[in-house]
């Protein structure tokens, strides 16, 4: 009746997105912060990595943008 | 009659707007990332955006709860529609005044089952079966799962970063409940152009199995939006303040990143999850991941007593309203009237103590002088 495995898929879809947008996030904190241009760049890198995450999480939600991919 | 239905359904969605902004905004209100006005202001014009976004009806609203073909099977009638939205309107309203963060979709399930209920003259349209593995079981999943992912989010978040570093989660937090709205407006406004194209539907004035007309679209996206902006402070200050206190960015930040995450993929992967409740459990799940942080339970668990009775609650006040229809053949007038006094009551009821945007003022920290102690041990920096 009730469906477990679509249950697990969802909790480790969740656990593992919500976790690398976090750690993403905070390591690009963590980096940013102090001088230099390894950690500069390193930084922008890092933040670079968030906005595609949050630009995925907006492809999933406008269903003109995922329909057609077929997910 | 369709007219009534009509502006019932638009009433319905802008409740349904009010009582939501909570979910994406909460948080970020709490910790001062974005200012109460901008804040329901930006919810405001993402879940207008969201609602064009998507015009794919939900073509069962009722999400298989109701039989409408075979054993049992009861036909939606406009009237049961009405009395349907009256009751979760009236119960979104009283949940709101009670500052409960609650399934507007529950309770839009709720009175259609009570109405239906009512239109059978029994208990078989109803499958039960559906009733708990769509409603019971995620409303207590929801929650949990949301807390669980939020929690480690939390850790991580607290884990990677120092003390001084963790304000710029603020910035983050904007574009994490950003998200959070938009995949609102995408869904619920959904709903209501549902009810409505469904009406038109069953009353001849549109053919079967087309899309929403376009007025429809605009006006659930435009009564979405100006619920939203209307702001259910209520509900955001239990979001936000009354649940776990002090939130901070970080915290903030994770909880708004697992529940946009975890909304995300149980939309995708086909196991749904009520928005309200996914978004409680964040904030729970945050409170217990912070050192020093603490949970107010007996606010949770009003919180979730509210989510047990929602389809009782609503669809009792739908079933009533669908006696009264049925009973007498200006039950329907007396109805709207009813709904009308309801709404007018709690209306004034909410007037004294209001929650209102000034609540969430927020000290600016610039504006105080901060001790410079910094400069003076610089080797013993504080790793907390």
């Amino acid at each position: 009746m009730i469906d477990w495995m679509a249950f697990v898929t969802v909790a480790l879809a969740s656990l593992i997105a919500a976790g690398l947008l976090v750690t993403v996030f905070s390591l690009a904190l963590r980096v940013g912060d102090g001088k230099g241009a390894v950690r500069r760049w390193g930084a922008v890198a890092l933040f670079g990595l968030c906005v595609f995450i949050v630009l995925a999480g907006i492809f999933l939600i406008v269903p003109a943008l995922h329909k057609p991919v077929g997910l | 009659m369709v007219v009534l239905v009509i502006a019932l359904a638009l009433i319905f969605d802008f409740t349904n707007g009010f009582h939501d902004t909570a979910n994406a905004m909460a948080t970020p209100i709490a910790t001062g990332a974005l200012k109460p006005k901008t804040a329901v202001a930006l919810a405001a014009v993402l879940n207008l955006v969201g609602a064009f976004l998507s015009t794919e009806v939900a073509k069962t609203i009722s999400g298989g709860l109701i039989h409408t073909e075979g054993d049992g099977a009861v036909a939606i009638t406009p009237a049961m529609i009405l009395a349907g939205l009256i009751g979760a309107i009236l119960w979104n309203l009283i949940t709101w005044l009670l500052g409960l963060p609650s399934s507007s979709s529950h309770a839009l399930f709720g009175g259609l089952i009570g109405a239906a209920i009512v239109g059978a003259w029994s208990l078989d349209p109803i499958d039960g079966g559906v009733l708990v593995s769509k409603i019971l079981i995620p409303a207590i999943l929801a929650p949990l799962l949301a807390g669980v992912v939020s929690y480690l989010a939390t850790k991580i978040a607290f884990g990677i970063t120092k003390k001084r570093q963790r304000d710029s989660f603020k910035v983050g937090q904007v574009f994490t409940s950003s998200l959070v709205s938009l995949a609102h407006g995408t869904n619920d406004a959904q709903k209501t152009m549902g009810v409505i194209t469904l009406t038109l539907i069953a009353a001849g004035l549109q053919p079967v199995d087309s899309g929403p007309q376009f007025w429809v679209i605009v006006a659930c996206a435009v009564a979405i939006a100006a619920g939203t902006y209307s702001g259910g402070w209520r509900i955001i200050k239990t979001l936000g303040k009354d649940i776990t206190d002090g939130i901070e960015p970080a915290q903030g930040f994770a909880a708004e990143a697992s529940t946009t995450a975890t909304i995300l993929a149980s939309s995708h992967l086909g196991f749904a999850l009520s928005t309200t409740q996914v978004a409680s459990g964040s904030v729970i799940g945050t409170g217990i991941g912070r050192k020093g942080a603490s949970v107010r339970w007996k606010t949770a668990g009003r919180i979730g007593l509210g989510w047990l009775i929602t389809i009782p609650a609503s669809g009792a006040i739908a079933a009533f309203m669908a006696l009264i229809a049925r009973a007498l053949w200006w039950g329907v007038i007396l109805d709207a009237v009813i709904a009308a006094v309801a709404i007018l009551a709690i209306y004034l009821l909410s007037r004294r103590g209001s929650v209102t945007a000034k609540h969430f003022h927020q000290p600016q920290p610039t504006a105080f002088v901060r001790p410079k102690k910094r400069r003076k041990k610089k080797k013993s920096r504080s790793r907390r």
